[in-house]
């Protein structure tokens, strides 16, 4: 069914439809971009709409926002792009590889090493900390090498009870994206203290944003990646393997080539979430890598209501994404597979 | 040069077994095709051989190697899929050259490989070309000449001409024919189709359940079928099956409803003895209803339907329970409901035992 197929009467309904439609989503644009052009004086009172007619358009903001005046701002811009773009290449590399382990081999985790992981972690923390007296950090550390460690044992040796599977691990994973964020942020605010206490700065450092980030994008990245994974013919593969292609090499040479659009689009949303997100930007960095979602909400407290100057911030918080999505949208075609196979 | 041998190789999948203990050796540059219905093992047991499955118990040999437990790669086999499974992102040459280069053979001598391959396979235009620019039998080739530039020990092909229409499919299958009678290489080749089976292979290995029904040239499973599933499953159209019981009546006869009453040649009485009063079926297949040179009876059947091939006609009809196709010159004119009285060469006739499906053997 498409608009095309109508004809006369619901042509039209469709058509206006359509056009309220994208005039209700695209006027909130218009509306931030004409108000980074106002004055205080155009803002108050009623509302103009209309640039040289309604209200004379000035530069102030946009000079404010170079300027300085409005707190660091190229430095947040900068810090921004290199924690979303790093953050994003990381995961949705990280992830696609994982993706592709759980789509094409077969994953047997005994439920008894998961539980064993789960006590001797948390018992192993509370032991090192209360009873030892070690630091916070150090019986962290150990008590989750000594969990991964055991865990990895039991899962070698015969135990009773049930063995989960690659479904079980993804949804594991996406599960780590159903409670709310702020019980992560808060967290690893914690965690993230008591290792600078040993001596890693973790807060407010590019090394701690990005690790966050990451570990929060991974579940979506692995999820999606897996239907792009799962929907490629595995004959292709199994040509390779007949070949003698190892194993990684498939993996780079061939399936990475095939899910292409795939890859990208999972990149975009990756990146799009990270460069927009704020909980964990507001927890964890203070000063030298805040970020733009940071920047903007602040104008508002800092100076009071000051919409041209929140418009101008957040326009540039948007037209990367913009141009980032323009660029990418070639890459994300689909057809790549065409040939593959009947 | 090597064979491929299985030796008590048994495939399950969690509790269904796919495979029962299966025995099977392929000589040295031998074609052999293991045709059977859907789901009767031939691609498992192929992807078993390529590696691409692990047997449950039992071993697999390619030459004097075990190969049993060795991942794909280092069987040196080659395998052509039913769906091509080329590299969509690679063009012509590079899908054709991707292994040699991977295993980091010089460039010059990839180029000889693929100039070679694709000399053989009539690929030349095409090498700058992408799978997708490509028609289905073409494509095919480049998946022929990826396998080719291997120099494998086996060529495996699992259905590799299902996809492709009837007319390429012909033409296809004179072009592996004659591939293998240059490359001199083993063969193992699966298949539905068993024109296919027939017209390729030095032996044919009809499956069933997973179980070997019987494995020979194409001639003797066409003569000399050693039970009623390799009967039905070779040959267009499909055996005629009757229903009945050996009688000794001046000689012994095979009667059947619908008033079929044939005498056996009496050089085979011996052999048939051993059924007397035991419910069997006769087997005839369409093309031997005509005068035999060993003695012929006759068969009247109610006819439903008449299929004019040119060459000959098909009187589709009933006799007694059962249906029977007779192949009629094309001059007989026939219409349905009418009662035809056609030969049948008694000589090329089979008998099986009902209860077990084995034929009774002749001299």
């Amino acid at each position: 069914m498409s608009i095309r197929n109508l004809n006369g009467r619901s042509r039209a309904w469709a058509l206006i439809g359509c056009l309220f439609w994208f005039l209700f989503t695209l006027f909130p644009i218009y509306w931030v971009i004409i108000t980074s052009f106002k004055t205080s004086l155009s803002v108050v009172g009623q509302a103009r709409f209309i640039p040289f007619v309604d209200f004379e358009p000035s530069l102030l903001a946009w000079q404010e926002l170079f300027g300085g005046v409005r707190g660091e701002f190229m430095n947040t811009f900068i810090a921004s792009t290199i924690v979303s773009l790093s953050s994003a290449v990381l995961a949705t590399a990280i992830g696609a590889m994982a993706a592709y382990a759980l789509v094409r081999f077969p994953f047997r985790v005994k439920l008894a090493a998961g539980l064993v992981f789960f006590v001797v972690a948390l018992g192993g923390y509370l032991l090192g900390a209360n009873v030892f007296g070690w630091s916070r950090a150090t019986a962290m550390f150990a008590a989750f090498g000594l969990a991964l460690l055991l865990s990895l044992l039991v899962n070698r040796v015969r135990v009773p009870g049930p063995i989960l599977g690659n479904d079980d691990i993804i949804f594991w994973f996406v599960s780590q994206r159903m409670f709310p964020p702020i019980v992560a942020a808060f967290a690893l605010f914690l965690m993230y203290s008591e290792i600078g206490r040993l001596g890693f700065k973790m807060i407010d450092t590019y090394v701690g944003l990005t690790l966050a980030y990451i570990a929060f994008s991974l579940p979506i990245v692995i999820w999606l990646m897996r239907d792009f994974f799962a929907a490629l013919p595995v004959e292709v593969e199994e040509a390779a393997m007949v070949d003698n292609v190892p194993s990684w090499r498939i993996f780079t040479g061939i399936v990475v080539p095939m899910s292409t659009p795939g890859l990208v689009a999972t990149f975009m949303i990756t990146l799009a979430f990270v460069w927009n997100e704020f909980l964990f930007a507001l927890f964890l960095t203070n000063a030298r890598w805040q970020t733009l979602p940071i920047l903007v909400a602040g104008q508002n407290s800092q100076r009071g209501d000051e919409w041209w100057s929140i418009s101008a911030a957040a326009l540039i918080a948007i037209v990367p994404m913009m141009v980032m999505a323009a660029i990418l949208s070639r890459l994300m075609r689909s057809g790549l597979l065409l040939g593959a196979i009947k | 040069m090597s064979g491929v041998s299985l030796e008590r190789v048994t495939k399950s999948f969690g509790d269904v077994t796919v495979i029962p203990p299966l025995d099977l050796e392929i000589a040295s540059r031998e074609f052999v095709v293991l045709v059977g219905p859907s789901g009767c093992g031939k691609t498992t047991t192929l992807r078993m051989i390529a590696g691409l499955e692990l047997p449950t118990t039992g071993t697999v040999r390619i030459g004097e190697r075990d190969v049993t437990n060795l991942r794909p790669g280092l069987r040196n086999c080659s395998m052509v899929f039913q769906n091509y499974a080329l590299y969509p992102h690679m063009t012509v040459a590079e899908n054709i050259g991707y292994g040699m280069r991977v295993r980091g053979t010089p460039k010059s001598e990839i180029d000889a490989a693929v100039k070679d391959a694709a000399r053989i396979l009539n690929l030349d235009p095409y090498l700058d070309r992408r799978p997708k620019q490509l028609s289905g039998g073409q494509r095919q080739r480049v998946a022929i000449g990826r396998a080719i530039v291997r120099n494998p020990d086996v060529f495996l092909f699992d259905e590799p001409l299902s996809n492709l229409d009837a007319k390429l499919r012909i033409e296809m299958r004179t072009e592996i024919k004659s591939l293998h009678r240059r490359l001199q290489t083993t063969v193992v080749y699966v298949t539905h189709d068993q024109v296919e089976a027939m017209t390729m292979a030095d032996r044919v290995v009809v499956m069933n359940g997973g179980r070997i029904e019987q494995a020979a040239d194409p001639i003797t499973l066409y003569e000399r079928p050693r039970n009623l599933f390799v009967a039905a499953f070779i040959g267009a159209p499909s055996m005629n099956f009757i229903e009945g019981e050996i009688v000794r009546d001046g000689g012994l006869r095979f009667r059947a409803a619908g008033g079929v009453d044939i005498l056996l040649p009496v050089n085979r009485s011996a052999a048939y003895e051993v059924a007397l009063g035991e419910p069997v079926v006769a087997g005839i297949r369409p093309e031997h209803t005509v005068r035999g040179a060993g003695g012929t009876a006759e068969v009247t059947l109610q006819v439903r339907d008449i299929e004019p091939l040119g060459p000959h006609t098909l009187l589709i009809g009933a006799l007694g329970e059962a249906t029977f196709t007779a192949q009629v010159a094309a001059s007989v004119r026939a219409a349905p409901d009418d009662r035809v009285t056609v030969p049948v060469d008694v000589e090329k006739m089979h008998i099986f035992r009902k209860a077990t499906g084995d034929v009774i053997p002749v001299p």
